[in-house]
């Protein structure tokens, strides 16, 4: 298909900046954390399209939230993929905070992209719950005389109102009609579903005497952990996809159907994407690799956290470290550790 | 005079009453499912971490999580242990309710549980039987601007009920424990707008207080209340349902106390039932929208208690007087031995209560079921109390077979039997098989109502339409006792009119003139009458 190559060429130079999540710098930046004292100047917010923009400046009480989501997603994927080759690296100097390695359609992209929606969900969830939002999803949904719906009939679910905060403002950009915005829209609703799924049913019985004659029950929001281990075992089976152009009255259309007709069509809980991603042996800084020279490897291990697949064959450097450690540590529940200082020697390889 | 009314009763008549009974059967459940939204909301909430810094002089005594005068809050304790914060200065706070709601004497009540989120680490395991010690406060306020004042404050120890479900590795470090909700506190009225729990979970080492408790890292915490429009569908239905009991029950004593002889014992019970029902009735929850009356749950359990305890004896008594042997009955210390275990059963259950709500009137954070003694104690009860439940319905099976017995033994016997024994017995064994029917009706009934609401979501959903099973549960079986127990009275009232004559096509209809006493096994001032004599010489045979 050489039309089809020379196409996504053409257009993969504008697609770079127009596509690009610059607005996840949000995660680094300190001046958007919750606690915060000024309140978030949307338009000093990099990368927002006018919708995110209009969304910002309404709801901007939720946006530290927002910052927050994005930031335990890129948490969660750097702790998911500490031992891999691709580790989730953020870079600090650049807007594009991952840099160019989600400019491809590839694995990595689609799980990056499911689990930033799906801390946003997370996130905004949160913060109703904490009372840190005022315009979470009480009211509408319930019957009742108009103006007293709380009082009448309780309030609806949150994670609802979490998961459409993230559809609106996570997919805003997501609108093209090409075939990476519709694996982008794709994997970032695979991210806030898992969160839906995982959602658990909790009851308590206080009827006569406490018994179960009266039952009421709750959802209760999982550790962001589960979520972060189920999406990364949706990226070891994502299923890869192949593009389509249609012509239609407004363009033309990218859809995506599946690549092998013989394995089962991904459902929307899968990761989906469509370009193979690069080794991330040596680094390349067109692919966004940055190669695996000095990381430090695990001997033991024959796993991809291993010195043999970690270093890609290149073996490795072994060197012996004095660390000056904690130990004999008592812990209080919050916030104070007493502990004595030891000495360990420490056998530490690094690839070459 | 003849005997009660059903017997009375065409077929004709009685399938008009069933019908109508029916339909107001139907209205109950529709009430409740199509009208009345769930009948309780859980909402969840995370406590903000508040830092008590004492750099102003002033003592700041409660901390808000969020509006105006919000607390310096820190997001994690990681930033906690760099900035130097020791665990005692750090509150946990909720609000009551979320932003832009208010609370409303409608929720009836409050019942707040603990959730802890608990992260494993290798070097700070929580302990075997580790228990957490909070020192909690409640205020409350009723507008957005005066100060907090405070309902109550206490230190309460619960136990961590907590299980790892991974291996114990520094892999899992970070992950949660599983761990089980705890009661955090319950109060009977919401009189205020916004109540305020501050939290603190302060470390004494050399107590071993809060040490070996893990790394907490969120207070979570769910309220329930009732819903403001399930409470007045609920009060509806009992303003409406008060005056038709309590009309049928005037009525119904009249017509006992019109008659020549004492009322039986039956009659009695029966009287008693229509009293418990109107004291579960008699809709004092209103006042609860305007006083601060915290023992209305207590109340509203002791009434219900009360109810169950009339229903269960009535059912014996009902059976013992229709068993239809020589024994003669119609006293209460007759039936000692099967109303004996209801009464200590319901006893354990009200000490029980007493123990918990009664307590939770002066502690809202009190619960038996924190301590050790406390869950034997409360185990004790409620298990002693179950024996007596276990104990009364093997009394009831074995007298229903009994009187089953009986029956049989006297449908062989009857078409020897002179017409007025016949008649006597015919009616004995109709008024019980008809109770027994609709009794046995209402129970499976309920039960089956019951584990429909407990097995399905709480809603259906046609389409816009949705149906809320919970709630239809609730209104549809109070109204179906409350129908039983109008039914009881209505049709078990003595008869004063001779339907002989007019009504001679009822299948049941006895010829006039004949003395007969069709109420229960019979006996009256003015001492037995003939087909008593009669019953009982067959029984001496």
């Amino acid at each position: 298909m050489p039309c089809f190559g020379y196409f996504l060429f053409l257009c993969g130079m504008n697609q770079v900046l127009s596509s690009y999540p610059i607005w996840w710098s949000l995660a680094i930046g300190h001046q958007y954390s919750s606690l915060g004292t000024q309140p978030i100047l949307c338009g000093s917010i990099p990368g927002l399209v006018p919708k995110q923009l209009r969304f910002c400046r309404n709801y901007v009480e939720i946006m530290p939230s927002v910052a927050e989501g994005v930031k335990i997603g890129i948490q969660e994927c750097q702790h998911q993929f500490r031992g891999r080759r691709w580790n989730c690296t953020t870079v600090n100097d650049s807007l594009a905070i991952f840099g160019p390695v989600l400019d491809k359609a590839t694995r990595e992209s689609a799980f990056v992209h499911a689990i930033a929606s799906a801390g946003v969900a997370f996130a905004v969830t949160r913060s109703c719950a904490e009372g840190s939002a005022t315009i979470c999803g009480c009211d509408t949904r319930h019957k009742g005389p108009p103006g007293e719906g709380w009082k009448w009939g309780g309030c609806s679910e949150d994670v609802e109102f979490g998961s459409m905060v993230s559809r609106e403002f996570a997919d805003a950009r997501e609108n093209r009609p090409d075939a990476r915005s519709a694996m982008n829209r794709h994997n970032n609703e695979a991210g806030r579903t898992s969160i839906i799924d995982h959602m658990h049913l909790k009851c308590k019985c206080h009827g006569l005497s406490g018994s179960c004659e009266v039952k009421t029950c709750w959802w209760s929001q999982p550790d962001f952990r589960v979520i972060g281990d189920y999406l990364k075992d949706k990226y070891d089976s994502a299923s890869e996809i192949v593009v389509e152009k249609h012509r239609e009255s407004r363009g033309w259309v990218e859809t995506l159907r599946p690549k092998y007709n013989f394995f089962k069509a991904p459902t929307e809980r899968d990761l989906v994407y469509y370009e193979n991603s690069p080794n991330f042996c040596e680094p390349n800084p067109e692919t966004g690799s940055f190669g695996t020279r000095d990381r430090i490897c695990n001997v033991t291990s024959h796993g991809i956290d291993g010195c043999d697949l970690l270093c890609c064959g290149r073996g490795h450097n072994t060197r012996t470290e004095k660390r000056k450690e904690k130990c004999h540590c008592i812990f209080h529940w919050c916030c104070y550790v007493s502990c004595q200082e030891c000495i360990r020697v420490y056998d530490v390889h690094t690839c070459k | 005079m003849a005997g009660a009314i059903i017997e009375n009763m065409s077929t004709k008549k009685l399938c008009i009453v069933g019908a109508i009974l029916l339909i107001f059967q139907i209205i109950a459940f529709l009430v409740g499912g199509l009208i009345a939204p769930s009948p309780t909301t859980a909402l969840p909430y995370v406590a903000i971490k508040c830092i008590d810094v004492q750099r102003t002089h002033q003592k700041v005594k409660w901390f808000m999580p969020w509006g105006p005068n919000q607390c310096e809050k820190i997001r994690d304790f990681d930033e906690a242990l760099s900035r130097q914060i020791e665990a005692n200065a750090i509150v946990f706070a909720v609000h009551i309710p979320l932003p832009t709601k208010e609370m409303s004497p409608w929720f009836q009540f409050m019942l707040y549980i603990l959730h802890l989120d608990v992260a494993f680490k290798m070097n700070n395991h929580i302990k075997e039987n580790a228990e957490i010690t909070l020192d909690v406060s409640l205020a409350y306020r009723d507008d957005m601007y005066s100060e907090w004042k405070e309902m109550a404050h206490a230190i309460e120890t619960r136990k961590l009920k907590c299980a790892f479900p991974y291996p114990k590795t520094i892999e899992n470090e970070g992950r949660y424990y599983n761990c089980d909700v705890l009661p955090f506190m319950e109060i009977g009225t919401v009189a205020h707008k916004y109540y305020l729990v501050n939290i603190r979970i302060p470390v004494i080492e050399k107590k071993g207080i809060n040490v070996g408790i893990g790394e907490i890292k969120d207070i979570r915490l769910v309220g329930i209340h009732q819903n403001g429009g399930f409470t007045k569908v609920w009060f509806a239905m009992k303003t409406f349902l008060t005056p038709s009991i309590f009309i049928i029950m005037v009525w119904y004593w009249r017509r006992i106390t019109m008659m020549t002889r004492a009322p039986v014992l039956l009659e009695k019970v029966i009287f008693a039932l229509g009293i418990s029902m109107t004291f579960i009735n008699i809709p004092v929850e209103w006042f609860s929208i305007g006083f601060d009356w915290t023992w209305m749950l207590l109340f509203a359990d002791i009434r219900q208690g009360v109810f169950y305890a009339m229903l269960l004896s009535f059912w014996i008594i009902f059976c013992g007087e229709h068993i239809m042997d020589q024994n003669n009955r119609n006293r209460l210390s007759g039936y000692w031995k099967q109303v004996g275990p209801i009464a200590v059963g319901s006893f354990c259950l009200f000490v029980f209560d007493m123990c918990e709500r009664g307590v939770q009137l002066k502690n809202p954070f009190y619960s038996i079921w924190t301590t050790d003694v406390g869950t034997e104690l409360a185990m004790a009860f409620i298990i002693v109390a179950g024996i007596c439940l276990c104990l009364y319905f093997l009394f009831l099976c074995f007298m229903v077979f009994q009187v089953f017995r009986n029956i049989s033994g006297k449908q062989s016997s009857l078409p020897a039997m002179s017409k007025a024994r016949r008649l006597h017995y015919e009616g004995l064994i109709f008024r019980f098989k008809f109770l027994m029917l609709i009794s046995l009706a209402c129970a499976a009934m309920t039960v089956i109502f019951f584990i429909v609401s407990q097995v399905t979501e709480g809603h259906w959903k046609w389409g816009d339409f949705t149906v809320e099973v919970n709630s239809a549960f609730f209104t549809g079986t109070y109204g179906m006792w409350n129908l039983y127990v109008f039914t009881l009275m209505f049709l078990y009232a003595p008869s004063h009119k001779n339907y002989g004559e007019d009504q001679s096509n009822g299948d049941l209809g006895v010829s006039g003139g004949e003395e007969l006493q069709l109420t229960t096994t019979i006996t009256h001032v003015d001492g037995p009458t003939e087909v008593y004599k009669l019953s009982r010489k067959n029984a001496q045979e």
